[in-house]
This record gives structure tokens, sequence and C-alpha cells, in this order.
């Protein structure tokens, strides 16, 4: 391993926090199930499930008719004709139209930058509150023409007399005509995600046991919170769907046993990732309410936490310098040490299931004392986490990965949990919130009951 | 090197030509019999006043995955130079058959970058014939300036193998190279390449020799299928090793076995840093996912 490490203390990252003016923080968050590719949102595009997630979110804290500060959410899969996604949503919503709004794309982290970026906006009083927010289709994925076929369109357009028309048509060739859609692989390798994440797997040893491990923990925890009706108040039934259409709640070990490998196999014996330890492509939208202190109370809307603060990262990933979903195993120290913390600070951690075994690879890699000291910067092992403590409401291998909306699922959901945990011990609670994004990025943050 | 005066062409040759004129060769020498010559031309070629086509340019760029800067890619260059190349081996008095010669390698010097606007002067020449255990190989030398210029820009070295070819005087190595056994690294990269990627390479480069552009124009040269260029594949693994290389600098590369097409191509990139994180070199690495047979190898690093 090189010894060349993102020093926690480099570019300034590691600075003390600076005092912020004010708190930002979350009132609710309101999603829509998440539905499997091809299921019950197969015909649903992306503005109609933002839509539908920021209505339910609008009569959850009665926000009919309100100019919001700002609204700001993405989607992962786009369209060119959705530049403006967002606020062609809010102008179906029950929202002013006064309320002004942005577009925000960055991978799997797009939801959980729009509620980073708008908490600071809150921070520094230039807004009063804010909707964070995302959404995406792998069923309605946009679908484009071949390279072909778009250079003869624009030279079509270009051309001024009839036989330079003709010859531009002349070059047409029938595979020309065929529609390309989108892929996961990387631009700059050509080794999709889980291809991506395979390497990284077995360069950290994961087993296939401890993957499938993962995977039930995380199926059996979204259904009993569904059971306990944890999800009541954060969700708004859309298409007939009540729950996340991708969760098993019977599923078992032996089952996921079961499965054959689909990433890695040119790995040979190293291949453990399947389906089952993998995030399916799937359709849906989440929706974050932000706001001051001042505004809230106003309104007598409840406090659930406050954005404390965050830190983004990006890997070398491009020649196997680091795996493609480890920016938040650099981001993660970063942010500690600007706030003072340790992981044993942290009541919950909600670390985004890309892959079974992105999570355990994370997490690996901060107990092991070499790496944290030649490639993190710090004196030993950034240390281990609490299981128990991990990803307790389930996470994205059970409820589905609709990329940019993740981000909005888990603030939503650990507010939530947050606040729960802090009115029944007595004393304040804190979450770490950590997403890997393709492009070899990440974007963590810390939460803390009110 | 003689200092003997360059012929100058009056513009770039055409490949179209040169690859007839080598057929017609080739039968020529079939019935006349080949000449024993083992002596190089010691005349160089040259081209001046070269100008690049923009939309070309542009059109290479995205093929191989560069950025399409103003700068002209080093692969690029060598495809500039690639007409004036063969117009040396196709002379008379070249003694070895122009078709069916097997690109072995190629040594390129980037010493300063060349841009679009540049005018340049192109020369070539062949030197160095020598043994090889399976024929008689030979390196075409391309240098380009800029028009008027005596510093040299860019050089490259290739060396072609004409298998089967002995030439009286010149013997094989008799110490046979150990072949270092190869045990394929996990991948860095994966390229999925067409059937049509041989085309795609030739409309950019204007090289179109049949052996690269479908299976029936390779199976008429005795190929089983088509075969990707080796300076498209070497040029791609140029453009991966990415922006860290800078402008100036040497790329090396071996070429193993060919890629058919259509086929799944992994790589190894890997690059070596100095203690103060400045870029010293890049290597890579290619090979078949399916049977492990290593394709090519090469450095790219500071000059």
């Amino acid at each position: 391993m090189s010894t060349e490490g993102q020093s926690i203390s480099a570019g300034g990252s590691a600075r003390p926090a600076v005092p912020v003016p004010r708190r930002a923080v979350i009132v609710g968050g309101n999603r829509i199930p998440f539905a499997r590719a091809g299921g019950a949102y197969a015909k649903s595009s992306n503005q109609d499930m933002l839509t539908a997630a920021l209505d339910g979110l609008i009569a959850r804290f009665g926000l009919q008719d309100e100019r919001i500060g700002q609204v700001a959410a993405g989607a992962v899969l786009k369209h060119s004709r959705d530049f403006n996604l967002t606020r062609e949503a809010v102008l179906g919503s029950a929202l002013s139209a006064e309320t002004p709004v942005y577009d925000l794309q960055q991978a799997c982290a797009t939801g959980l930058e729009t509620v980073v970026g708008l908490a600071n906006k809150i921070k520094l009083g230039q807004i009063d509150s804010a909707i964070a927010g995302g959404v995406d289709s792998a069923s309605d994925a946009p679908v484009v023409v071949s390279e072909g076929l778009r250079d003869a369109i624009l030279d079509l357009h270009r051309a001024k007399t009839l036989p330079q028309r003709l010859q531009i048509l002349s070059r047409l060739r029938p595979k020309d005509l065929a529609p390309v859609a989108p892929g996961t692989a990387e631009p700059r390798t050509g080794l999709t995600m889980g291809e991506h994440q395979a390497l990284t797997t077995a360069q950290w040893k994961i087993t296939r046991e401890a993957q499938d491990e993962l995977a039930l923990n995380s199926h059996r925890n979204l259904a009993a919170a569904y059971d306990a009706g944890f999800f009541d108040d954060l969700m708004t039934p859309y298409r007939g769907l009540t729950r996340d259409a991708n969760m098993r709640a019977d599923t078992s070990l032996e089952k996921l046993a079961s499965l054959k490998p689909v990433f890695g196999r040119s790995l040979g014996a190293d291949a453990t990732m399947t389906a089952g330890n993998s995030t399916p492509l799937t359709d849906g939208a989440s929706t974050v309410l932000l706001a001051s202190d001042e505004w809230a109370d106003a309104r007598d809307l409840p406090k659930l936490a406050a954005v404390v603060d965050a830190e983004a990262a990006a890997v070398d990933f491009v020649h196997g310098k680091d795996g493609l979903l480890m920016a938040p195993v650099f981001a993660v120290p970063r942010l500690l040490a600007r706030q003072n913390l340790t992981l044993a600070d942290f009541d919950y951690f909600e670390i985004h299931e890309a892959f079974a075994a992105t999570v355990l690879s994370t997490l690996a890699a901060w107990e092991d004392d070499e790496f944290c000291r030649t490639r993190l910067g710090l004196d030993s092992a950034l240390g281990s986490i609490d299981r128990s403590r991990l990803n307790v409401n389930g996470s994205s291998l059970a409820a589905g990965h609709p990329f940019a909306a993740t981000g909005g699922r888990i603030v939503g959901t650990l507010a939530k949990m947050l606040h729960a945990k802090a009115a029944s011990t007595g004393r304040p609670a804190r979450g770490l919130v950590s997403v890997c994004a393709a492009g070899g990025q990440g974007v963590v943050a810390i939460l803390e009951s009110l | 090197m003689t200092a003997q005066q360059p012929v100058v062409l009056a513009e770039m040759p055409s490949l179209s030509k040169l690859y007839v004129n080598a057929a017609a060769q080739a039968a020529r020498r079939r019935l006349l019999g080949a000449h024993d010559s083992s002596v190089l031309p010691a005349e160089s070629h040259e081209v001046r006043g070269v100008t690049v086509g923009v939309e070309n340019l542009t059109a290479y760029q995205h093929l191989i995955g560069e950025t399409a800067s103003d700068v002209l890619p080093a692969g690029f260059i060598h495809a500039i130079a690639f007409p004036l190349a063969m117009s040396v081996m196709n002379r008379d008095d070249f003694p070895l058959p122009l078709l069916g010669m097997i690109h072995l390698g190629n040594s390129v010097e980037q010493k300063s970058p060349l841009v679009f606007t540049d005018v340049l002067d192109v020369t070539a020449r062949v030197e160095n014939l020598r043994g090889h255990r399976a024929g008689t190989q030979v390196n075409v030398v391309a240098e380009v300036r800029r028009a008027g210029s005596s510093d040299v820009h860019w050089r490259g070295v290739s060396t072609y193998l004409a298998k089967g070819v002995f030439l009286p005087g010149i013997d094989k190595p008799t110490a046979v190279p150990p072949k270092a056994d190869f045990t394929a690294p996990d991948p860095t990269a994966l390229w999925h390449l067409g059937v049509d990627t041989g085309r795609a390479y030739a409309a950019v480069s204007g090289d179109f020799n049949p052996i690269h552009l479908s299976v029936l124009s390779a199976k008429a040269l005795g190929m089983r299928r088509s075969i990707a260029h080796g300076m498209y594949l070497a040029s791609r693994a140029l453009a991966d090793v990415g922006p860290a290389r800078g402008d100036s600098f040497r790329w090396d590369v071996a070429f193993e076995a060919p890629v058919f097409l259509p086929s799944r191509v992994a790589l190894e990139i890997g690059t070596e840093q100095s203690g103060s994180g400045a870029w010293k070199h890049s290597s890579f690495v290619a090979w078949s996912p399916r049977s492990g047979r290593r394709h090519f190898s090469g450095t790219v690093s500071a000059l």
C-alpha cells in the first residue's frame, strides 16, 4: 500500500470548527416507498415521484402556499429536458410558486449534499427554511440516440443544401439507429461499480458470510421498523405501495447463501458479491424539511435534530490507489478531528449500504492500524463501531437505493431516531451519516438530537 | 547515420496506394525472387509543411479518450508520420517485404508539445536491421519538427518483424530470451472493444490496413478475425495514464498477443510518485480476461 495519505490536517480541513451564527434544524422527512426497477413506479417519472414525496411533506407540516427559503433536490439519472426538475416539481406542488429552487447532482451523495448545502444557508442566515431532497428512476431512465445518429442530426441542422443533407444521411448505418441506455460503468475505467467494489472487497478480505449477515440484518431491521410503525410519519404511500418493495422480511442466511456471485467473477475464488448482498436498481424519492429555530417555533413545528457539520472527500480510484467507494473512509476522520469527536461518541451510525461489502470494507479500513497511520495520518486505528448501533432501522440493501433519494431517506430516519433516543435517555444523542458515491466521492455528516 | 540529403516528397503519400503497391511488390518478388540485399536504404524521406485537420484531431481525441485540447496527442503524431514511414519501407531497395510485417514495439519521445496550428516537417528513415529468432527486425524512425526548425519535438521508433524472412549475413540471436511468466494482476480498467474498433481507428488515423477492418478482409490476408490496431491500444493506454504525464514524456510499448475483435481487454495502470508526490512514471499492462494472455505492456515516464 502506498504511503501517501490524505492527512487529516492537509488542506486546512482539520481546522477547528468555526462557531456558526445559528443552528439548522431538521423538522422532519417524508418519502415515498421505494420500488424495484420495473415495478410499481415503472411509468412514473422523476418529476412525478419527487412531487409525490414533496406533497406528502407539505401536507404533514402544513406548508400549503408557504414560500420556502429554498428547495434543492436532484436526480442522478436525469434527462436533459429535466434541467429544472426540482423547480417543475415545486410548481406542481402546493408550495408557493414564489419558492426559489436549484437542482443538484453529485451521484449517490446528491441527497445528502442538498441537506448540507441548505443547512449551511440557514446557519448563515441567508434563508429561514428549506426542503432538501432527491429522486431517481431506474425504470424511466433516459435513453439517448447513438453518437452516430446524434452527430448526423446536429450536422443536418447545420447543412444548407439538399446534396449536403443527403450526404449526411448516407453516413447513417443501421446500428446508428439503436438507442443507448445509461450504464453503471465508471467512465474512466470501464468497470462497473460492482466490479470496482469486488476489487475492494477482495483487498480487504471481506467474507461472503459477513456480507450475507449484514444483508440479513438490513432486511430484519427494516421489517421490524415497519412493524413498529416507525415509518408511519416518514412516508406517503404511492401507486399502491406502502412499504419498500425490495424488503424481504422472511429472507434467511440459507437463502442468501444460495445466490451465485454476480460481481468479481474474474477474481475466481474471491467472488463473494451476490444480488442478495448488493443493492438492486430502485425507483423512489425523498424529502427533508430544514429550518431555523425561529421559523420552526413560529409555526409550532417539531425540531428533531440539528445538522452539526459535514465533510466531503474524494479518492484517486482511477488507477486503483483506493477503492471507488472508499471516500467516506477519508472524510470521517477529518470530520471527527474538526469536531473533536471519536467513533465512541455516536449513538447511531448510518453507513449507506451500496453493497454490504462497502460497509464492511469501510469498517475494516478504520480498524486497520497501518492503513490509518499511513493513509489517514492518524496515530493508530480510528477504531471499531458498536455494530448494534449500525443501520438499526435497515438501510439500502433492504429498502433499495434510488440514487439521489438515499440521502434524504437516511437523514429523515436518523433525525427521528436521535430525537426518540434523547427523549428516552434524557441526554443528547448523536448520529453519523456516511454516503459513498460514483467518481470516487463521498459525503459524511453529523446530526445531533434536539 | 550518413549525412545524406533526404528525399523530399511533395506531399504526404497515400496509404492506400502504398498498400496496393506493397501487394504488387510482394507478387513481383514472389515471381522474380526476393533480392538478397542485407542493406537498408540510407536515404530518409521528408515531407514539409504538413498541417493538421482540426476535425480529424477532435475525432481522434474522442475515440482514444484524450481530452480534446489543442495539443496533438503523441499517438496522433505517429498517425501523421505513418504514411511517410511506410513509404520508406515501400522502396524497391528496402530488403524486407512490407506486407505482413508485425509491429513489435514502439518508443516515442514527446520532447515538447505541438498544437494543431503548428505546420510540421516530418522525416522518416529505417535503421538497425537485425536478426530475430523468428525472422528479421528493423526500426523505423520518424521525427517531427516545426516547419523550418531543426529542433525535434517528437521522435518515434517503431520496431517491425518480417516473420520467416532471413537475410544473408544477419544472424539469428542464438540465445532466446526467456519468456517471463505472466500472472494477471487486479485490473484497474476494462475495455469493451466492439467489432468496429478497427474501422473506427482507421477512420481517424487513415490506416485502412485490411487486417483491421472486418472479418472478411482480415481472412483474405490469412487472419481468423480482424485485430485492433496496436497504436489504437497503445494510445488508449497513454490516454488512461492521464494528465499526470505532463507535456513532455517518453512512451514505450511492447506488443505481444494481438487483440482479436470483438473482445474485452483488462488493464492495470500503476503510477509511481516521488517522495514529494510528483509523478515519476506510469506503467501499463493489458491482458485478455478470458485467456489471461498478455496483449501488450509499456511505460510512460518523465523526460
